[in-house]
């Protein structure tokens, strides 16, 4: 009760006006408030014009400690040298996000020794999406918001109402000052000074005997607009982690094929991956006769299908439309509403797709004719001829376990195997049992017509035969493509051209005020910018001078620190 | 004027709290979108070997094992006859486990379903598209999903009779 009655006190200027707690200038006449500050001759403290920031209370409540400690610059500043020292902390080893495909739990352990253990113990290995370091950004954020709100609306307020009569104190200790007697009439000595400091592009005010020009306020805005710009910035980063907002995978495309983009409703197809290598000459002279292979370019011809129909079952065959065909090279990815193909890697090592083998007769040689044997997902039943084939059995990566049964070890199709029932004349009623290895090198090393002899107790009177390359399909290559969507990205640019306008507004321009009054015949001037002060001392000297009063643009300067 | 301030002021606190605490959880929480124990267990549309598909939400309200196999790994190969005996035994009691198989051919598959007598329903993922979704790096990966849909347990390897057992009877009962 006793501190309200003295803050209440206190905080009443001569001059009539009330002002809150935690006002230093007087928000009306600009006399310093504090009996110890009207005592000194410092330079004024010109922050916020004096005003008190809206966090400064007399009894703060547990909310208002909260709001407080969002509020102070201080804070902000320790924040932001701890995220600072914890982003380097993130720099010290290749972060985990930076790997497709490794175990975190051991590599950093096998590759940086204990201290990639520890590393990796610590959580530093994921720095950037830590609890800690989130919280530190979100904290940055708040404080953004708080901080800037406290400000600029008593700074809004201040300059909205200023008064054009100011106590003699308030302009004799500001930064630039000038006294001296002048001729004139006090009015007409202010009317015409007008006239030449509008001329100089001041807005200009006057009150019998006061004047205050001011210009280029706007400036005083541009630390606020680029905390706008860093909130919008900080919120689209955040809205990366919605769903649909942002995708970053990588995904293989074997040539000829359509493969489903997973997670969206796209679909990309592989036309023709080319690699092209740079010759022997074009190579640096340090590469030359080392048997060095460096790609000059790779080029993905891609073609993008969106799903129309009958899209999420899979008992079903996709509707496929055609969207867009690009040749995607490095630096330029296919870019569709969005979504974005980016080339990554490749990997020349041809797939075996089909084979198109003929029946043949081993005696005469007869051929039956051809039919055509896909790797993956081949049909059951077969007709050649007048013979029938049912598909059995598949391997992929032919081999056998402990029992000498056969099994498929991996289940990429590195060694495929095909088990038949042939059935047809000159074979018996239960037909025969016949292996196929469509790969020479799996046909040797198998021993195709001894596995097939053993197996019918005999050997198998036909065989299939690929009768060149032909009837051979490869997928020559696989093209590996990064597939973004980014949709927050246009946000962080509007963010971030924001924050610019801000910079711009803030720095090329500054926020200048004169003020002047004239008491028995005696002129007393203070000037206010925020920066470049030897620009408005020279303004000054110059207007001074238009008023046939000589002043040397250095005697001006009342001290304080400056620029 | 007073009070209006402290309404913005909370106002504003509580919107930070809200955005900072989703902030923090999707990103800590996330752990690269991989589902985790407690997590919702992600949706799967997949064709099974019956020749429908099969998602999910089918088997709301019951216990679920989702097992990820492969017929070339012989730790899956190995499990199953542990798997077919727990679903004969739970399978009116409402618990269901069901077969991913992890990309293979339909044929593949059926010839192998057929030769070790597996009864219980084995889908196909040829893109592969619920092995990236729950995560799977090593096969087999067993995922127990409690009827409200949430991951009671992920175990990865060989599942022997006894904890299989022990799992599911503890699924039950959460």
């Amino acid at each position: 009760m006793i501190r309200e009655v003295i803050a209440f006190k206190n905080t009443k200027c001569e001059c009539g006006h009330q002002n809150p707690v935690g006002t230093v200038l007087c928000e009306a006449c600009g006399r310093p408030l504090e009996e110890q500050d009207r005592e000194s001759n410092e330079v004024l403290e010109m922050r916020y014009d004096g005003m008190a920031r809206r966090s400064q209370r007399a009894n703060p409540n547990f909310i208002d400690r909260i709001w407080n400690f969002f509020s102070s610059v201080k804070i902000a500043v320790y924040m932001i040298i701890l995220t600072l020292l914890g982003s380097m902390l993130g720099t010290i080893f290749p972060q985990e996000n930076t790997f497709l495909n490794i175990d975190p739990s051991t590599y950093y352990k096998e590759t940086y020794g204990t201290a990639g253990l520890i590393y990796y113990k610590l959580g530093l290995s994921h720095t950037y999406e830590s609890w800690w370091f989130i919280l530190l950004l979100v904290m940055i954020g708040a404080s953004l918001v708080i901080c800037s709100l406290d400000r600029v609306l008593p700074l809004y307020k201040a300059l909205t109402k200023q008064r054009i009569l100011k106590h003699k104190q308030f302009l004799t200790r500001q930064r630039v000052v000038y006294r001296g007697p002048v001729e004139l009439e006090s009015k007409e000595w202010v009317e015409q000074a007008s006239v030449h400091i509008k001329k100089r592009g001041y807005r200009v005010h006057t009150l019998d005997n006061a004047l205050l020009a001011e210009k280029y306020r706007f400036s005083r805005w541009g630390p606020y607009v680029i905390h706008i710009g860093l909130i919008i910035f900080l919120l689209a980063v955040l809205a990366r982690g919605l769903p649909g907002l942002h995708m970053d995978q990588h995904v293989a495309f074997p040539e000829g094929e359509i493969k489903h983009i997973p997670n969206t409703s796209y679909y990309l197809k592989n036309e023709k991956f080319t690699v092209e290598y740079y010759s022997e000459q074009d190579l640096p002279k340090e590469f030359q006769g080392k048997n060095k292979v460096l790609p000059k370019l790779f080029k993905t011809q891609a073609t993008l299908y969106e799903c129309t129909a009958s899209c999420n079952d899979p008992s079903k065959e996709p509707v496929l439309k055609v969207v867009d065909k690009h040749n995607i090279e490095v630096n330029d990815p296919m870019d569709y509403k969005g979504l974005k193909a980016y080339q990554f890697d490749y990997d020349l090592t041809p797939i075996l797709r089909s084979v198109k083998p003929s029946l043949v007769d081993k005696e005469t040689g007869k051929d039956y004719g051809t039919f055509q044997l896909s790797i993956k997902d081949p049909e059951r039943n077969y007709k050649v001829g007048p013979y029938s084939l049912e598909l059995k059995e598949k391997y992929n990566d032919f081999g056998l376990d402990e029992n000498g049964q056969p099994v498929t070890k991996t289940p990429n199709p590195n060694a495929p195997a095909f088990l038949f029932l042939i059935k047809g004349p000159n074979l018996p009623a239960e037909g025969v049992h016949y292996f196929y290895f469509p790969k020479q090198i799996d046909k040797e090393r198998f021993q195709q017509d001894a596995i097939n002899a053993k197996m019918n107790g005999g050997s198998v009177p036909l065989e299939l035969d690929v009768k060149g390359m032909e009837n051979v399909d490869f997928a020559m290559s696989t093209t590996y493509l990064n597939i973004r969507v980014d949709k927050a990205m246009p946000f962080v640019w509007v963010g971030a051209a924001i924050v610019m306008l801000g910079l711009v507004l803030g720095f090329y321009w500054q926020h200048r005020r004169i003020w002047l009054r004239i008491d028995n015949g005696n002129l007393t001037l203070g000037a206010h910018t925020n920066k470049n002060w030897f620009g408005i001392r020279r303004e000054i000297a110059a207007i001074l001078r238009k008023m046939n009063l000589e002043v040397d643009e250095k005697s001006l300067d009342n001290g304080g620190n400056h620029s | 004027m007073g009070k209006s301030r402290k309404k913005v002021q909370i106002i504003i606190l509580l919107l930070i709290v809200i955005l900072g605490g989703y902030a923090i959880t999707t990103q800590v929480s996330g752990s690269n979108g991989k589902p985790t124990e407690g997590s919702k267990a992600p949706n799967f549309d997949l064709l099974g070997l019956d020749g429908k598909v099969h998602s999910l939400d089918e088997y709301k309200g019951k216990a679920l094992v989702v097992n990820f196999w492969g017929t070339w790994c012989e730790p899956c190969v190995k499990e199953m006859p542990a798997l077919q005996a727990q679903y004969d035994k739970w399978k009116d009691k409402d618990v269901v486990i069901v077969g991913i198989n992890a990309g293979e051919d339909k044929m593949a598959v059926e010839n192998f379903v057929k030769q070790v007598h597996v009864s219980f329903p084995v889908m196909l993922d040829p893109e592969k598209d619920a092995i990236q979704s729950y995560g799977i790096s090593p096969l087999p990966t067993t995922f127990f999903v409690s009827p409200n849909g949430k991951i009671n347990k992920i175990h990865l390897g060989q599942l022997d009779l006894q904890t299989l057992d022990q799992q599911i009877e503890e699924l039950v009962n959460s």
